[in-house]
């Protein structure tokens, strides 16, 4: 059954932030993966079939816009969602090339991140 | 002026060329030349006379056109017409002696050039001095309009440039007689002073330093011993009691014998400059306000983020919970009752036990305990940056006070470090210091500017290359001094340019990142307190800034 789950992987290098968003989701029915860190997540992403993502843009190493344009980079066409307290920084131009499926504010509104989340994966079906 | 010039040319004096004729007695005649030189003598020094004896001589003293009035005697006989000629040339007017009643010889010198004749050895015998004076009197008139015009109007444009330049600069100019009074003042030193044109004249220096002992009062050290001052500041009160900055600089003024007659003091009103300083300062101020509110925000933003989240949550399984204490309720009212139904309550346990099943009561319980101390940690979390930014504004920025300066530091570089935590390693090294009496809100803001340009500096470098960012913080205490130590692992500083970091504006980042005042402001609030703030750098390998503070009371004002 679970194999026909969502896969959902959250990416944050704030433990808490990871834990609120599981909490959040919990009755959404994904499968949730975490990575606390954009290199990590790549990992995952290698590792096996992701149907979402969703990262913060401020993180050690490479952010949040590096790790989509990296996705974009290599061909994958996985939608992903990025998170960031200050969106209006975030050139769209910068947007685009990453492949940004859609902006979410932090601190997020629950009703927004699930239905956000809920027409990205619908959208990529 | 044009007084002065006057005096001058009447002073000089007129030389009078006189060349005696052979005949001795017809010289001493009265009316004679020599009666004619005695007469001019008489008026003083104002004619300087020239008797020659050997017309030879005469002619070569005529040829060397020094001479403003030649007095010739027809007794010279052939000599006269050539001295008459050189005359001419020399353009000395000629004064003829005419001997006897000799109409033709007179007629001939006039055709010649002769400025007048006179006869002698009649009844107007006084009449040649008199026609000498009448010359003189001419030549002078024409040296007051010819030569002296000319002098006069070189004279005359120079004044006029320099009155220009001093009526017009953008300096304020007081000459101050030896007794301290004004001189004169130019335009600009009325306005800065505020005083009517004029009304500057005769006013005492010292009035606009009131309060000021004399040794104090640069323009007055002037006038006492010749010293001489550049770039002084000093504090004036303007003629309406307004103080006011002035930048001043005095010199003596000697006259052409070197003696000192007085001063010149030359000055601008700093009003101006002083509050672009001051702009200067609150816009670094505001800049690094903007740097730290930017950091605070980022930083908060983060608990804030899941303390909300989990609040929302919190509330969703209070909502489930609430639906196991119903089925709870249910099963204590079953049990309440006085003939126990043994059905209704077998009932409403099985209730109980599918809503428990249904909203999962086990992991509500414990993940609402997870979440409870979760959001705890981030509520603390939020506590000390509200407590760190409380030292920076809940301090009376203009009081000295008693600084723990290890705290001071740690504050601020914990609020600076959480716009850095994703790329630096901060190490600290702090020595236990005494308090040091020092303005802290300034000393934080140095703090911030110097961990800030660390932060970009290990920023550009990580740009270039692999690299683990590294800020220590190193704190001891050194003979009198008290010495803050800020190390980076940055791009460091170019030889080249390290001697401007300090300039206010000198910047090597973009716009919108670099000011170019975080450095100069800061050695600016250092000094301020009496310390002072310096750089050592290798380019490549990183930078250290030290700030160096007195400890105990000498750093007072
Ligand atoms: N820690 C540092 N490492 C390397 N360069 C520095 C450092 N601190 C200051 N500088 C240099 O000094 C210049 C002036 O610094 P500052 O006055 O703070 O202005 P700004 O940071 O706005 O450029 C900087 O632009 C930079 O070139
Ligand atoms: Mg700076």
């Amino acid at each position: 059954m679970t194999a026909e789950l969502p896969v959902v992987l959250l990416v944050d290098d704030e433990r808490h932030i990871l834990s609120a968003l599981r909490r959040s989701l919990r009755r959404e029915g994904y499968q949730i993966l975490t990575a606390n860190s954009a290199e990590g997540a790549l990992e995952t992403l290698a590792e096996q079939k992701v149907d979402l993502v969703v990262s913060d843009q401020k993180m050690p190493g490479a952010n949040g816009i590096a790790l989509f344009a990296e996705l974009e980079r290599s061909g994958a066409r996985v939608p992903r969602v990025l998170l960031t307290g200050w969106p209006e920084e975030i050139p769209a131009g910068e947007l685009r090339k990453a492949g940004v499926t859609a902006l979410l504010p932090k601190p997020w509104d629950d009703a927004q991140l699930k239905s956000t989340l809920r027409s990205c994966l619908a959208g990529s079906a | 002026m044009a007084a002065g010039e006057r005096t001058r040319s009447e002073q000089a004096a007129l030389r009078v060329l006189i060349v005696e004729p052979p005949e001795e007695e017809a010289a001493r005649q009265p009316g004679g030349v020599l009666d004619v030189a005695s007469a001019l003598r008489r008026l003083g020094r104002e004619i300087q006379l020239e008797v020659h004896r050997e017309p030879a001589v005469a002619l070569r003293a005529m040829a060397g056109g020094h001479a403003d009035l030649a007095v010739l005697d027809q007794a010279l006989g052939d000599r006269f017409w050539s001295l008459l000629d050189a005359a001419g040339s020399a353009a000395a007017p000629a004064l003829v002696v005419v001997r006897a009643s000799d109409e033709a010889f007179a007629l001939e010198a006039y055709r010649a050039g002769a400025a007048d004749c006179v006869r002698v050895g009649s009844e107007f015998g006084d009449l040649l001095p008199i026609a000498a004076l009448e010359q003189l009197r001419r030549v002078r008139h024409i040296r007051s309009k010819g030569a002296a015009a000319r002098l006069g109007k070189r004279v005359d444009d120079l004044k006029r440039y320099n009155e220009h330049i001093i009526q017009n600069m953008n300096s304020a100019l007081v000459v101050i007689d030896p007794g301290a009074r004004v001189a004169y003042a130019n335009p600009r030193a009325e306005r800065v002073l505020g005083a009517e044109p004029g009304e500057l004249e005769d006013e005492d220096v010292r009035r606009w330093f009131p309060g000021l002992p004399p040794e104090e009062i640069l323009p007055l050290r002037t006038l006492e011993d010749g010293h001489r001052f550049r770039g002084a500041e000093m504090v004036l009160t303007r003629l309406d009691g307004a103080l006011i900055p002035i930048g001043l600089s005095c010199s003596p003024l000697v006259d052409s014998e070197g003696v000192r007659e007085g001063a010149v003091a030359i000055f601008q009103d700093l009003t101006e400059i002083k509050q672009l300083q001051r702009q200067v300062l609150q816009t670094e101020k505001m800049a690094s306000i903007g740097q730290l509110a930017a950091g605070v925000a980022h930083e908060i933003n983060n608990p804030m983020g899941f303390i909300h989240a989990n609040l929302c949550q919190l509330s969703e399984y209070l909502d489930d919970l609430q639906k196991v204490w119903d089925r709870v309720d249910g099963l204590r009212t079953a049990a309440r009752r006085e003939r126990i139904d043994g059905d209704e309550v077998r009932r409403a346990a099985a209730d109980l036990e599918a809503m428990i099943g249904e909203v999962d009561a086990a992991f509500l319980l414990n993940d609402f305990g997870t979440a409870i101390r979760e959001s705890l940690e981030g509520s603390g979390r939020i506590r000390e940056i509200v407590r760190d930014l409380r030292a920076f504004s809940h301090q009376d920025t203009t009081q000295r006070a008693p600084t723990d300066v290890n705290r001071a530091l740690d504050s601020t570089a914990h609020i600076v470090w959480t716009m850095m935590r994703h790329s630096v390693v901060l190490t600290k090294h702090y020595e236990e210091l005494p308090p040091v009496s020092c303005f802290p809100v300034q000393l934080q803001q140095v703090f911030m500017n110097l961990l800030v340009n660390a932060y970009q500096a290990i920023e550009a470098r990580a740009e270039q290359e692999e690299l683990r960012g590294e800020i220590q913080l190193h704190t001891e205490v050194q003979g009198e001094e008290v010495v803050v130590r800020v190390s980076d692992n940055g791009t460091g500083i170019d030889p080249q340019v390290l001697g401007r970091i300090f300039d206010p504006f000198f910047t090597t980042k973009q716009v919108g990142v670099g000011t170019g005042l975080g450095l100069s402001t800061s050695f600016n609030l250092v000094q301020q307190q009496g310390g002072s703030l310096h750089v050592d750098s290798e380019p490549g390998r990183g930078t250290t800034f030290e700030v160096r503070l007195p400890l105990g009371e000498e750093g007072d004002p």
